[in-house]
């Protein structure tokens, strides 16, 4: 009898977990998911509840704390080398064992990419990595070129997920080989190692995660969470309201209010780990003057648009640096201010005569940011720069005729390799995009910056970068965005300050919803 | 319509002041009303309608907490006054929309007529593209167009006025098709008639009825195909305001700040409410006047 | 009879021939989708790549002609964004869209034409005007206005009706007033000018003076007679509608339909599907114009097939 009531208690105590679900009302779903190729805003809502990578982070911190995840161990075997004991036991979702096999296929499917996707992702972050080898079944190496100062920052990346190898040949054409067409059917059937599967996947539409049982870790808060889109802001705060929706993303600041005054409802947030910027070119003829770009810059009262559109909620950086970072976070630098004397200053030394100067902006993208680029107009306007806000849904920032636009620098790792770094690398995307350019000075300070195993003389090398963009502006990161989202007070949630932009994290010790 | 309520005329305007019916004289009125406001908004409107003010956003109108002296209906997600954007937004939709109007209806018009009375290749060129038109969604039409030329104020009419020209086509020719099968015409062209003196004798007093309601029709379609289009973000270019755009970004403030979007909707709502009106009176009377004849 | 199906055939592949080279050209014009899927720039070397993997080398009469060697064999590629082929996607989109589409129709019908009838019947009693007063107020208020301030009073404010997707019969409610809103003020106005015409013709009159009971007259005559200009305005909404698929109307309710995905693929410029959206889109549309061409035929005894 006792037995039994046991027996009872144990499935009530289950079936009670498994009605642990939610559902998630998110601005945007991905239409494909792979982490490797992905390196999106909207895309790294969805890969940590799902996937592993080797070493994991402690998100519930700011600073790095690395823990061991699919790799228990790692140590430095020489400069060049770095060696990882896998951890035992690891099932992907669709019931096959990890094994170094799979773990050498997914690291090298970024490391050595032949996959198009891969290669142009790849070649920005992770360009130093050679290959990584199997040493035996729980064993693997992984090489660099020239000795790696973020070992762990990097093979903590979304790109370098763990995905089984032979779920993933297997998915057309020949099994025994990786084909392009794998990795594009894999991004429809994603799988992984996490404590969620992915049960289904509508591309655009909804992502249903459901507790994977035979997860290594601490098993999954959650039954079963479902993301669903409803694109327009004022449906999703309905859909919270009316029970539809348990946590709505990307509410915007002017919102919050409201959420705020109805007893059930609550908001969580932060700064997001994001800059909003205005690009300029500096190669565009009537631009090539730095004194117009600084004067461009300068007449930006950016602590008013955070008052104004975001509540003073988001941060207005005094250089492209984030608290993030580390040892590199270097808040005391100065390379961008508002200085509309200056900036009048500046216009009327420079060969400017009032040319009309072109703002290119996204329609509806960016949280506010139709709003910003019209005050910003009314801002050069008040210094006399001649402004034209042009709104369009083109990418202009590759048209040698774009003047400026407004665009976004996510943290994609926690370095400044990994915010300012990925866009503004010698023969990065900037330069490459023909609307920045560096030299070998540019390069040699960019050098120390990247690679010096002192963190001192990094610091050293980044702030002469800060220098060379202060003196001929390319960029001016506006604020980091106040990102909210809104939830049912029995939801416990909110971002970990340890992530990169916008992931909703499901695992355990991150979500817990109250007994109603 | 507007040309009716602003004829120098006096005996026509008295004359058809004295046939109308309360309704359409509401109507008629109103529509004097709005057409004032949109002419004289330089002179009436109280502010610049482009002038933000950063630290006054969302103030709601007279009569509300947190109202600001002289905003009489509050001001907008940048602070600017709402009812000076109404003003000027009234304006720009209404010149939109009549020159949008215009165009289809001139080439509709034409092209229906041409359609109508010249069987053979004319006909089926003509009824071919009338036939694409309707067959690819115009939204798609206008973003492809948009992307193509970009969003400047004559791309802006152009795509609106290209917009409904098959409705004008296929009503036109349509109505062309049944007149000449009349006997009347059958015995006016057997008299040695030509085509263009029968589209200008006989057609064209006959399908002037269908046109002035599709042109009123049109009139809001355009007014609302505008708004759709600043709705997906892609209208008029900000800071610069119609009606519909007014609404389209206003939309997400709906809980919080209806206001904004509710002068410009109760705008859009009024113009195209009395317009029609108008239309459907114009029309009744002339087909009374057909059935005199 | 079969001269004038096969020319209706031939005019319809003619259509959807132009149709698709004019998609295919003016996609190609309005921009590339390279920046829109890997969000930021990208090197020359990488841009190479991608178009490359996205099958965009080659000149564009060459891609062209391969596209339209696809279409042939019923081949019509596989998306940008999501790598699976385009059919798939826009089958899942359609449904959703017609279902609402249908609903709206629905809506219309049973509403729209005893409105209009009665309007004609009563045109100049205080009936008429109100009905015509109604028809004007929902012609004059846009879709998402309604929309728009339903979601904000009866699901927001009252919690009573679902915002999101199609799941229910009652997820229907709003996203149907909002569509048929303006359909029915349109169709009410056909509806009492086709009769007001007919009610004035010389048929009319005689079968009144051959003593017919006014019911029948009206029914019979009035409605038969009317009934071609309102069928052709019908075919003319119902091709609207299905074309533009509400993009707005889908948006707001999160509805999984086709209108958005059109939208959506060009502004993310996905030129697989968009094309392929297109076509189908307007080849129902075609259809569905042919029939109504048949039906308005049919309905009206003095336009013959064979005049055309």
């Amino acid at each position: 009898m006792k037995k039994l009531l046991l027996t009872t208690a144990a499935i009530l105590a289950a079936s009670g977990a498994l009605a642990q679900e939610i559902t998630v009302g998110a601005a945007n779903v991905s239409s494909y998911l792979d982490p490797g190729r992905d390196h999106s805003n909207v895309g790294s809502q969805f890969y940590y509840n799902a996937f592993d990578t080797l070493i994991e982070r402690d998100h519930s911190k700011l600073e790095p704390v690395w823990e061991p995840a699919l790799a228990t161990a790692w140590e430095q075997v020489d400069g060049l080398t770095m060696e990882f004991k896998l951890r035992e036991g690891v099932k992907f979702h669709n019931g096959e064992d990890m094994t170094a096999d799979d773990v050498v296929f997914s690291l090298n499917r970024m490391y050595q990419a032949t996959f198009a996707p891969y290669v142009v992702r790849s070649k920005d972050r992770l360009g130093n990595f050679v290959e990584a080898i199997k040493i035996d079944d729980h064993t693997v190496q992984i090489k660099v070129e020239r000795p790696e100062p973020l070992w762990e920052t990097l093979v903590s990346l979304q790109q370098v997920m763990i995905i089984p190898e032979e779920y993933t040949k297997a998915l057309s054409g020949d099994p025994m080989v990786a084909e392009d067409s794998d990795f594009e059917a894999f991004s429809l059937a994603p799988v992984g190692t996490g404590p969620y599967a992915i049960s289904e996947f509508v591309p655009g539409e909804k992502v249903v995660y459901s507790r994977f049982d035979d997860f290594w870790g601490d098993l999954a808060p959650l039954g079963e969470a479902t993301v669903i889109r409803i694109p327009e802001t004022a449906s999703r705060i309905t859909a919270l309201k009316t029970g539809e929706a348990d946590i709505v993303t990307n509410i915007a600041p002017d919102q919050l209010a409201l959420i705020e005054s109805d007893a059930n409802l609550k908001t969580e947030g932060s700064a997001t780990a994001l800059f909003h910027v205005m690009i300029m070119n500096v190669n565009h003829p009537n631009l090539t003057d730095p004194k117009i770009r600084q004067a461009m810059s300068m007449s930006i009262d950016r602590d008013l648009l955070n008052e104004a559109l975001w509540l003073g909620k988001a941060i207005v950086p005094s250089t492209h640096t984030m608290e993030e970072m580390g040892a590199l976070h270097q808040p005391d630098l100065t390379t961008f201010e508002y200085n509309p004397e200056m900036a009048r200053r500046l216009l009327e030394e420079s060969s400017y005569n009032g040319e009309e100067i072109v703002f290119d902006a996204f329609p509806v993208y960016y949280t506010n940011g139709v709003l910003a680029a019209q005050a910003i107009m009314e801002m050069w306007a008040e210094v006399g720069i001649n402004g034209k806000l042009n709104v369009t849904d083109k990418w202009t920032g590759n048209d040698p005729e774009m003047m400026a636009r407004s665009w976004s620098n996510p943290m994609y790792f926690a370095d400044p390799f990994g915010s300012f770094g990925v866009m503004w690398a010698p023969e990065g995307p900037s330069e490459g995009a023909g609307r920045f350019n560096t030299d070998a000075e540019y390069a040699a300070m960019w050098e120390r910056f990247r690679f010096s195993a002192d963190i001192e003389d990094r610091k050293a090398a980044y702030a002469e970068l800060m220098e060379r963009i202060k003196q001929d502006p390319p960029v001016l990161p506006l604020y980091r965005p106040f990102e909210s989202w809104a939830m049912h007070k029995s939801v416990n949630w909110a971002p970990q300050p340890g992530h990169i932009p916008y992931v909703l994290d499901f695992r355990a010790g991150s979500i817990a919803l109250a007994e109603s | 319509m507007v040309a009716v309520t602003d004829t120098p005329q006096r005996s026509l305007v008295a004359t058809l002041w004295a046939e109308a019916n309360w309704v359409q004289r509401i109507a008629a009125l109103l529509a004097l009303a709005l057409l004032l406001a949109a002419v004289l908004a330089p002179f009436i409107a109280p502010f610049d309608s482009l002038k933000q003010s950063l630290i006054s956003r969302l103030r709601p109108p007279l009569g509300f907490e947190r109202y600001k002296d002289g905003f009489l209906l509050g001001t907008d997600e940048l602070g600017r006054d709402v009812l000076s954007r109404t003003l000027y937004g009234l304006r720009l939709t209404l010149g939109l929309a009549l020159l949008g109007a215009l165009i289809g209806l001139v080439i509709g018009g034409t092209l229906g007529l041409l359609a109508g009375l010249r069987r053979g290749w004319a006909e089926d060129t003509i009824m071919g593209a009338v036939d694409i038109q309707i067959a690819v969604p115009f939204t798609l039409i206008a973003l492809l167009a948009l992307s193509i030329f970009g969003s400047s104020l004559p791309i802006m009419i152009s795509i609106l006025g290209i917009a409904y020209w098959e409705q004008y086509a296929r009503i036109v020719r349509g109505e062309v098709r049944k007149i000449t099968e009349m006997p009347y015409i059958e015995a006016a062209r057997a008299s040695g008639a030509g085509p263009r003196y029968i589209a200008l004798r006989h057609v064209l007093p006959n399908i002037v009825s269908p046109l002035v309601v599709q042109f009123t029709l049109s009139l809001s379609n355009i007014v609302i195909l505008e708004s759709t289009l600043s709705f997906l973000g892609l209208g008029v270019q900000p800071p610069t305001a119609t009606l519909g755009s007014m609404v389209g970004y206003g939309r997400d403030y709906m809980p919080t700040a209806p206001w904004i979007v509710i002068a410009p909707a109760v705008a859009i709502i009024l113009l195209t409410f009395s317009v029609q009106i108008l239309g459907d009176w114009l029309r009744d009377r002339a087909d009374v006047r057909l059935r005199d004849r | 009879m079969t001269l004038y199906i096969l020319r209706t055939l031939l005019k319809m592949a003619l259509t959807l021939f132009v149709i698709i080279t004019l998609v295919f050209f003016a996609t190609r014009l309005s921009g590339s989708p390279l920046e829109t899927f890997l969000g930021d720039g990208l090197t020359e070397e990488d841009r190479q790549l991608m178009i490359e993997y996205f099958g965009l080398d080659g000149s564009i009469w060459q891609q062209y002609l391969s596209y339209l060697r696809g279409v042939l064999e019923g081949n019509f590629g596989l998306s940008f964004l999501e790598r699976r082929p385009v059919a798939e996607i826009v089958a899942e989109r359609i449904w959703p869209s017609l279902q609402l589409l249908l609903a709206a129709l629905a809506a219309t019908l049973c509403v729209a034409l005893p409105l209009g009838i009665l309007a004609a019947l009563y045109r100049t009693s205080w009936i008429g005007s109100a009905i015509m007063a109604l028809a004007f107020v929902g012609y004059a208020v846009p879709n998402f206005v309604i929309a728009t301030f339903m979601v904000l009073i009866f699901a927001f404010m009252l919690n009573w009706l679902p915002v999101v997707g199609n799941g229910t019969w009652a997820h229907f409610i709003m996203p149907t007033i909002a569509m048929s809103g303006v359909l029915i003020a349109a169709l009410t106005r056909f509806t009492r000018n086709a009769m007001l015409d007919v009610l004035g013709q010389d048929f009319m009159r005689t079968a009144r003076a051959k003593g017919l009971p006014e019911t029948v007259v009206i029914l019979k005559h009035g409605l038969r007679n009317a009934g071609v200009t309102v069928l052709s305005i019908l075919g003319l909404q119902i091709a609207g509608l299905a074309a533009a698929g509400n993009v707005v109307v889908e948006a707001i309710f999160s509805w999984p339909g086709i209108g958005e995905l059109l939208v959506n693929a060009a502004i993310t410029r996905d030129y697989p599907v968009l094309q392929f959206g297109v076509i189908t889109v307007a080849a129902a549309v075609i259809v569905i114009n042919a029939l109504t061409d048949i039906a308005y035929a049919y309905a009206d005894p003095r336009i013959r097939l064979g005049k055309g």
